[in-house]
């Protein structure tokens, strides 16, 4: 306890260090006699550096993280080769990506098909300005930051678009068809799923909607919206629209390998796949920032007494658990095929999102409190319970008998 | 052969099932041909489907091979009897043993060659395993092919990897085996093979059941195999397709029973057969057959024999089997893999001659893909579970 | 009568589609705590069993000799023609003169060779053998032509249990040669 104790200051003052750092830097650049214009200029720059490095080595460690899990999980070591446990695995990578010829087919639009992976890669940075990172760290605070997110996020699908057009492949045409319907989709309960936060927080603003949840149910339980039956339902949601919006496995099929090759990326080589590839991952940390903002408590300690360490290393401890979730799905599922896929956005997903308004809806009114609980659950499990038994009507999983001759 | 099941066969008119809308298919709209292949991630190999899609339904499959084409069979008439021993491991080269012994005992009843017991038993325990390592790499491969990212693969090729140990140990290679001989195998086995062969076999439940309960309830799993591919009993007998694709339609065909062939009939095991036809029997028949195979090793381990691996009398080089000619056929994982010899009294065959399950059941492929997804064409392909050595030899 | 395979149909439970993803993940995630059966190949090197079939060596008996008397069965055998052996005469003045030949020149292509083991098996002396070399490299078509140096280096000396030639020698010199 005693060490704890002695731990406590170190991380108190972590707390605001990002933000007095850059009030440092600005305050010597002052000194310095910098005009004011300039300062303002600067310190929106600083906010931009900072999100852009910590991502772009958020995604750096996730791709080698994401090896090491993929790994683990298929017994085997992953990367051990390039630095200490195979860290600077992506780096070589990097190199590699860079030094590799940049090839464009000849008959490809040139424009549009150097065009798209730049494109694809706006959306996810754009994202990023309304998150909120911590107590007080939102770079761009916005009131309506949610609507702007669902703006930002359907731009993707134009890239990806764009790429498979632009490429005059037929495997990157398929492949981007797929992805305009899947993302078109997915963008609809990803909204209704965020709808029922919005109801309850009265607010669009993000920062709201964190600070919402906080405090302790009990003193203990905090009191995260994925702790309430319609949280936790509009969570799932929000969770697999999210790994379909961010072309994840099981959701892959716009890139499906098995049967599209790469998808809208099977023209694309060298650093412009490589921009594809960052944007995948910076896709899925924007979207589970989201995620976590939205269900998880944001910024809040999960519990009470941990409250000493930092706002912003809890969110993204949030966020890199979400991103381990996504990695072990990929690690564990096949690819579900396109009406498949279609069906479940329409006829399970979107239903079950009115259906989380609804038990929203219900626990508001019911006093969000225990009779919340108790009216809340019904308007979620029978709906769920009979879609999944007219889902299974189409197949006869275990009640499939083989025989034996003779 | 036998009839095929009435309580089997799925419906017997697929024309009239609405996925089958080829005949009447609007000739106006625009098709998207696709080359799938020869350089595709999940072809198997070279194999090549030249696709004619509409959105993504397959409306046109012509499946295209070739490019692996060795010559195989004239070869084998320029060479040897023995020499062409080692190529028979190259068709099939996940199964190279069963290879060895389908062209063993062709040339055995060509020649009139004798096997001793022993050596029945170390081909029957060989073959078996080899089962295990075809099925259970099918499963992997399928799972990859639906875009499982390579886990059951890594799975199944763990558990391959203790049975290769096996033939490594055994053959002196893990996987072209060149074991069998005319009138026996190779060597005996090596000191404390049959201890390790139990121990794999001992462990091999656990695996069949954690796949089991990996795939075959996995709700993307069932959507994507279930009613997939449909067969019918009567077609798969009219295309000639053998082995589990053949069983999993609902004919109870396996030359293992049927011609008892070696010492099989010593042996308690089933066939299983399912009902519909589909991807998931298919997929199925084959964890279940496992589950028989163990049932043949774990006796025939017990009871294998002391004795000569080898007939003396049999002569390896310089053969020359008095003029005639001889089919030989065995059960071979993927289907009837049988060995057609003609002699002409020289060391080497007049005609030689294979049939290779993969091709037979491959000529069923476009039939299976009419009317499915793109994406069902994979899963399909690999539920045929072809081998491009044995299809172009 | 057909035996009917039971399969449980599902219960309730697995009736809403959980348990059986759940299953799975927890499937996958009992394997990211288990130790990696992969070989860290370069460092760690496989066990090659004792009749490993690798690349195929000439090897000398325990005096020295070059057992390869070039009766070129192998290169009969040799079901994709890979052995080339040019034959040669033993000068009378060498001390081994009392075996029958030696290859003048003994060639394994190694790019046709596909280690069957057949020339192993029908060599009468014993002399040509699939030992553990399992790495063949090289960069030109001409680095892959094994010549009798190389496979003799790569082969070393073998115990020999019969030492067939000495033994015919010493058999003639006591004169009741020839059989």
């Amino acid at each position: 306890m005693t060490a704890l104790s002695g731990t406590i200051p170190v991380f108190a003052s972590l707390e605001g260090a990002p933000i007095a750092l850059k009030a440092w830097i600005l305050g010597m650049l002052e000194n310095m006699g910098m005009p004011e214009p300039f300062l303002m200029l600067v310190s929106i720059q600083l906010s931009i550096l900072g999100f852009f490095s910590v991502f772009l080595l958020l995604f750096v460690l996730a791709s080698w993280f994401e090896r090491k899990i993929l790994a683990r999980i298929q017994n085997r070591r992953g990367p051990n080769r390039v630095g200490p446990a195979g860290l600077l695995q992506p780096i070589a990578d990097g190199i590699k990506m860079l030094t590799k010829e940049d090839i464009v087919p000849v008959a490809a639009d040139k424009v549009l098909h150097a065009c798209a992976p730049v494109l694809i890669i706006l959306p996810a940075f754009l994202a990023m300005a309304i998150l909120p990172y911590g107590k007080n760290m939102t770079p761009v605070e916005l009131e309506v930051g949610i609507l702007l997110f669902f703006a930002v996020s359907t731009a993707t699908e134009l890239a990806v678009f764009m790429a498979g057009w632009a490429s005059l492949n037929k495997f990157s045409m398929l492949g981007a068809m797929r992805a305009v319907a899947q993302i078109l989709s997915y963008e609809l309960p990803l909204i209704l799923a965020a709808t029922s936060v919005v109801m309850i927080t009265g607010s669009l603003s993000l920062t709201a909607m964190v600070e919402a949840q906080g405090g302790y149910l009990l003193g203990i339980l905090p009191n995260w919206h994925v702790f309430t039956p319609w949280g936790f339902a509009a969570f799932a949601m929000f969770f697999i629209s999210a790994l379909a919006e961010s072309n994840r496995t099981p959701f892959d099929l716009p890139e499906g390998e098995s049967e599209l090759v790469a998808g809208h990326m099977t023209e694309y080589s060298g650093f412009k796949y490589a921009l594809f590839f960052i944007s995948e991952y910076l896709g899925l940390y924007v979207v589970c920032g989201f995620a976590v903002a939205l269900f998880l408590g944001g910024w809040q300690a999960p519990l009470p007494f941990l409250t000493f360490i930092p706002s912003w290393i809890w969110f993204f401890a949030k966020i890199l658990c979400l991103v381990f979730v996504a990695m072990w799905i990929r690690g564990t599922f096949p690819r579900v095929r396109v009406d498949h896929l279609m069906n479940f956005a329409w006829k399970f997903v979107i239903p079950l999102g009115v259906m989380v308004l609804v038990s929203a809806a219900v626990w508001h009114l019911a006093g969000r409190g225990p009779l919340g609980w108790i009216l809340s659950l019904p308007p979620l499990l029978i709906p769920y319970w009979l879609m999944a038994r007219a889902y299974g009507r189409n197949y006869d999983a275990g009640g499939r008998v083989y025989r034996f001759a003779e | 052969m036998n009839p095929p099941s009435e309580t089997g066969s799925p419906s017997p008119n697929p024309a009239e099932s609405p996925r089958y809308r080829t005949a009447g298919y609007d000739s106006d709209a625009q098709l998207l041909e696709v080359s799938l292949g020869p350089q595709h991630p999940s072809t198997h190999g070279v194999f090549r489907m030249n696709v004619a899609l509409d959105g993504e339904d397959v409306v046109k499959l012509k499946p295209v091979f070739g490019y692996l084409h060795r010559n195989h069979e004239q070869i084998a008439e320029q060479v040897s009897y023995l020499g062409s021993m080692p190529y028979t491991d190259r068709l099939d080269y996940f199964c190279s043993l069963s290879n060895n012994w389908a062209y063993a005992a062709a040339v055995e009843k060509l020649a009139g060659i004798d096997v001793p017991e022993r050596a029945e038993y170390i081909r029957v325990i060989t073959s078996e395993l080899t089962r295990l390592v075809n099925h259970t790499s099918f499963l992997g491969f399928m799972l990859s092919d639906m875009g499982a990212w390579g886990t059951v693969l890594m799975y199944a090729f763990r558990e391959r990897e203790k049975i290769l140990d096996l033939f490594e140990s055994l053959t002196g290679s893990r996987m072209m085996g060149n074991y069998m001989r005319f009138g026996g195998c190779r060597c005996d086995l090596p000191p404390g093979w049959l201890e390790q062969a139990r121990k794999v076999v001992d462990g091999y439940p656990a695996f069949l059941d954690e796949m089991e309960s990996l795939i075959a309830t996995n709700e993307i799993v069932i959507s994507r195999t279930q009613r997939i591919g449909r067969l019918p009993a009567d077609k798969a007998v009219n295309g000639s397709m053998t082995g589990p694709c053949l069983r999993a339609s609902g004919v109870n065909y396996d030359i293992r029973k049927v011609d008892r062939y070696g010492i099989y009939d010593r042996f308690e095991f089933r066939v299983p057969l399912g009902d519909h036809g589909d991807c998931y029997d298919r997929l199925m028949i084959r964890f279940l057959e496992m589950r028989e195979t163990l049932k043949i090793l774990r006796p025939a381990l017990r009871d294998i024999p002391e004795g000569p691996v080898m007939d003396p009398k049999a002569r390896q080089r310089n053969l020359r089997p008095p003029e005639g000619e001889a089919y030989a056929r065995v059960e071979a994982p993927k289907g009837e893999l049988g060995f057609y010899l003609i002699s002409d009294a020289s060391d080497k065959p007049y005609r030689y001659r294979v049939r290779p399950p993969s091709l037979i059941n491959l000529t069923l492929l476009e039939d299976l893909c009419l009317g499915e997804k793109i994406a069902d064409v994979m899963v399909i392909l690999g539920t045929i579970d072809i081998v491009l050595g044995e299809v172009d030899r | 009568m057909p035996l009917v395979i039971e399969r449980k149909p599902l219960t309730k439970l697995e009736k809403t589609w959980l348990p059986q993803i759940i299953g799975g993940l927890k499937t996958t995630f009992g394997y990211l705590r288990k130790e990696s059966v992969t070989l860290q190949y370069p460092e760690e090197r496989p066990v090659i069993p004792e009749n490993y079939r690798g690349v195929p060596t000439l090897v000398k008996d325990p005096n020295g000799r070059v057992k390869c008397v070039s009766c070129q069965l192998c290169e009969f055998v040799c079901p994709p023609r890979a052995i080339t052996i040019d034959p040669g005469e033993i000068p009378e003045a060498s001390e081994q003169a009392h075996v029958e030949k030696a290859p003048r020149e003994f060639e394994i292509d190694m790019l046709r060779c596909i280690y069957c083991g057949l020339c192993q098996e029908v060599c009468p002396e014993e002399a040509i053998f699939l030992q553990n070399v399992y790495s063949v490299t090289g960069t030109t078509r001409e680095e892959f032509k094994y010549k009798k140096e190389k496979l003799l280096e790569l082969g070393g000396p073998l115990p020999d249990r019969h030492f067939k030639w000495d033994k015919k020698k010493a058999a003639a010199e006591s004169g009741n040669g020839g059989h």
